[in-house]
């Protein structure tokens, strides 16, 4: 391993962001927080994006490694011990400098802070907490700070980092136990989820302390401080929720069903949102962690389920999903001669948000006969398609979460639907100006009893216009609603011969 | 038809929409237009409006009042939009609005209220995107420096921002095209300056930032995109080109391209 000890801040700087890269949570939201006399910075509770990268990711934050050295060897890691990369780190103070002047000329919404495991993680997490210290205390910061908890540190360090920082974050990377045995060799499950339970306590036993409402769930966490993971034969652990037969030792019923409460998230808010920039809070912003998309051979079901369960058992404010590019050549990582699953990663975030603030459950999306999600239509209008026996809705009638379920129809527009409604009974033309996508909703809503004009009702004609819409072609062929070109796999079913 | 004819600032559309209402003419015989903007039209007749800061408190407070804050930040929005027919709409929306009351933002099948739901969001989405990509400059003396082409007049929208988040630094936001900036000294007051005193700011605009951070920014920049990812096109989306040209980061390809 070749450590430069005298490298410039600038050649520091690009090493580690290179090394940063790959994590993909780059959000700045969760907490609102006012500024304050004598400091710099303040915080918005939609987050703030600043620019976006070559790659169309925003970057909200100063996303960096403290260091880039490390004790493992994760398979799938650009900076694992085995691999021949000049290693560096930054000093405490060479990192509040460069946050607090990217911060006054307005570059970035505050730090994100990460790190290779430097000789112990209780080490490194030191190493975090007093760059923290430094930064909340000598150069007075009062901006978001987005910090990594290193798995096998002392708790006691990650709840004196926890007050010092906005938001934490335990990657889980691998959805199974079983891929993180084989290309995470130094991680286990437990050695994740430990600091991810205590985090979850912290929060809640705070949102308790502050009268805050706890979220559904919660309160069983509190007392009777539930085991997170099941012990399987051999001890190997899982995520609850994962195997249907440790489902019952969890709250999750409770939660399963609640009602959608309109712009908020189903799973509740595990965070403190709006703050006093007076006192310490303990992670205010909540906790999220990111998994690993096609480094191995799980569902997309496998992954939705698993994104549930920590959702529902953990009180993760967002899941990230982070497509697998293959930085290091190793024979137990997948080859991806079409690049990196991207189109997979995305269909997953937009199952994400169906769970959160749809209030759809994985096993509406997905389920163990169709584990993976059809590249050509959005979950989405999927679900919508096989479930055509529901719609069409009626626009001026229909409550809330049945509008959410509409395809064309988001959280926004269902909202301002409900509000305009109480008035008159819309109209196509008003929806339109609503801010309905007509063009996926017309197939599924009915305005005052009718539906639009020579809309198609049937699930191959709807599938077929949907596609057609979303790659901008074929439009004009079957515009007319009477005459298409047949084809035997779209209309009769057939199925290539397989091999 | 009585065109009231007003000042281009939000106190002088409120006092040509007081004037207005009061002249007692009837909604349907007035209208309202933005001077310098207004083309001469058949059978109808013009009144030029003083902008009065009492009229415009006046038709503040009743708004606030009688309707909501809500509308309030609407109409206010609307006044900053370079829309020619922004004043009438801001009227015609009033009109609803006194109407109805409170509930009048919730009526977007109206077309008044759509066009000035419109309106707003058009100012309010510019306001947003110039907050995130706003970038400073460090002048000498550590005065902090940004120059900005916004369509809409968004500075007084910035200001209060940037205040609250940087109480102790001196800064300043400049509006090339209106030739106006907002300056703030300390605390959370800020203030406008406009005419011949933003002179001197003309001419820092436009210029590379060359400071050691906006130097450590672009190898950020440029080392934070995984290569395997890229995606101009939606970079593009996030990030329309109009507003590179002001933004430290993408500056230096610029010059690397007429170095060259």
């Amino acid at each position: 391993m070749l450590i430069q000890e005298n490298l410039s801040t600038e050649e520091k700087l690009k090493i580690l962001t290179g090394a940063a890269r790959y994590d993909v949570a780059c959000t700045s939201s969760g907490v609102g927080r006012s500024g304050k006399e004598g400091s710099l910075g303040n915080s918005r509770p939609d987050g703030i994006c600043h620019s976006f990268a070559a790659d169309g990711r925003c970057i909200s934050l100063l996303k960096i490694l403290f260091t880039n050295q490390c004790i493992y060897d994760c398979r799938y890691c650009i900076n694992r011990r085995s691999n021949d990369t000049v290693r560096t780190a930054f000093t405490p103070d060479e990192i509040c400098r460069l946050t607090i002047e990217f911060y006054r000329r307005n570059y970035i919404e505050g730090l994100f802070l990460s790190s290779g495991v430097l000789d112990t993680p209780d080490y490194t997490m030191e190493q975090l907490y007093r760059t923290l210290y430094l930064l909340r205390n000598k150069y007075c910061f009062n901006g978001y700070i987005h910090v990594k908890a290193i798995p096998g540190a002392d708790p006691a360090l990650i709840e004196m980092t926890g007050f010092l920082a906005d938001r934490m974050s335990v990657n889980l990377e691998l959805p199974t136990a079983d891929g993180l045995k084989r290309l995470a060799p130094g991680k286990t499950r437990e050695k994740i989820l430990t600091p991810m339970r205590q985090i979850q306590l912290g929060i809640v036993r705070q949102m308790e302390k502050e009268g805050r409402q706890l979220p559904p769930g919660a309160s069983s966490v509190l007392k009777e401080g539930i085991p997170f993971f099941s012990q399987e034969k051999e001890g190997r652990a899982s995520l609850p929720g994962v195997r249907g037969n440790t489902r019952k030792n969890f709250p999750e019923r409770a939660v399963s069903r609640q009602g959608v409460i309109p712009g908020k998230s189903v799973y509740g808010g595990f965070g403190m949102g709006r703050i006093s920039n007076r006192r310490s809070y303990f992670v205010p912003a909540g906790q999220s962690t990111q998994l690993i998309v096609g480094a191995t051979s799980e569902s997309d079901y496998h992954m939705m389920r698993v994104a549930e369960a920590l959702y529902q058992n953990f009180g993760l404010k967002r899941v990230f999903y982070s497509a697998f590019i293959r930085v290091n050549d190793d024979s137990l990582l997948p080859e991806l001669p079409g690049g990196p699953p991207l189109l997979r990663e995305h269909r997953l975030y937009q199952a994400d948000w169906l769970m959160r603030y749809y209030g759809f459950q994985a096993g509406e999306l997905l389920d163990e006969r169709r584990p993976n999600f059809n590249i050509y239509l959005d979950p989405k209008c999927d679900w919508a398609l096989r479930n055509l026996a529901l719609f069409p809705v009626e626009i001026n009638r229909a409550p809330y979460e049945v509008l959410l379920r509409v395809p064309g129809i988001g959280v926004k527009s269902a909202m301002r639907i409900v509000s305009a409604r109480r008035q008159t009974a819309l109209r196509f033309e008003d929806l339109k100006k609503i801010g309905v996508v007509l063009k996926r909703a017309v197939y599924f809503i009915m305005c005052s009893g009718r539906m639009m004009e020579s809309v198609p009702i049937d699930e191959d004609a709807i599938a077929d216009r949907l596609i057609g819409a979303e790659r901008k072609k074929n439009l004009e062929l079957g515009g007319s609603g009477l005459y298409r070109q047949l084809s035997l796999f779209d209309d009769f079913h057939l199925e290539a011969v397989k091999k | 038809m009585m065109v009231f004819l007003c000042e281009n600032s939000p106190e002088g559309i409120f006092s040509g929409v007081y004037d207005a209402w009061m002249s007692r003419l009837g909604h349907k015989n007035v209208s309202l237009a933005v001077q310098g903007e207004y083309n001469y039209t058949l059978f109808s007749q013009c009144r030029e409006v003083e902008a009065c800061s009492w009229k415009a408190e006046k038709v503040v407070k009743a708004v606030r009042e009688k309707i909501s804050e809500l509308a309030y930040s609407w109409i206010y929005r609307c006044a900053l939009s370079p829309e020619p027919g922004r004043a009438d709409v801001i009227y015609r929306f009033l009109i609803y609005g006194f109407h109805i009351g409170s509930g009048v933002t919730g009526y977007l099948q109206i077309p008044e209220v759509h066009g000035a739901f419109a309106m707003n969001r058009a100012v309010a989405d510019e306001a947003h995107l110039l907050m995130e990509f706003v970038r400073f400059e460090e002048l000498a003396g550590g005065i902090l420096f940004a120059p900005i082409n916004p369509k809409n007049d968004v500075t007084a929208l910035l200001m209060p921002h940037f205040c609250d988040r940087m109480p102790e630094e001196r800064f300043i936001i400049y509006d090339e095209k209106r030739k106006r900036a907002g300056v703030h000294t300390g605390g959370r007051e800020w203030y406008f300056v406009s005419g011949e005193e933003t002179r001197p700011l003309s001419e820092l605009a436009g210029k590379t930032d060359r400071g050691e951070y906006a130097v450590l920014w672009r190898a950020f920049f440029s080392s934070i995109a995984v290569p395997e990812r890229k995606n101009p096109v939606c970079q593009r989306s996030h990030l329309p080109l109009h507003f590179r040209s002001r933004m430290t980061e993408f500056q230096q390809q610029a010059d690397g391209k007429s170095g060259k």
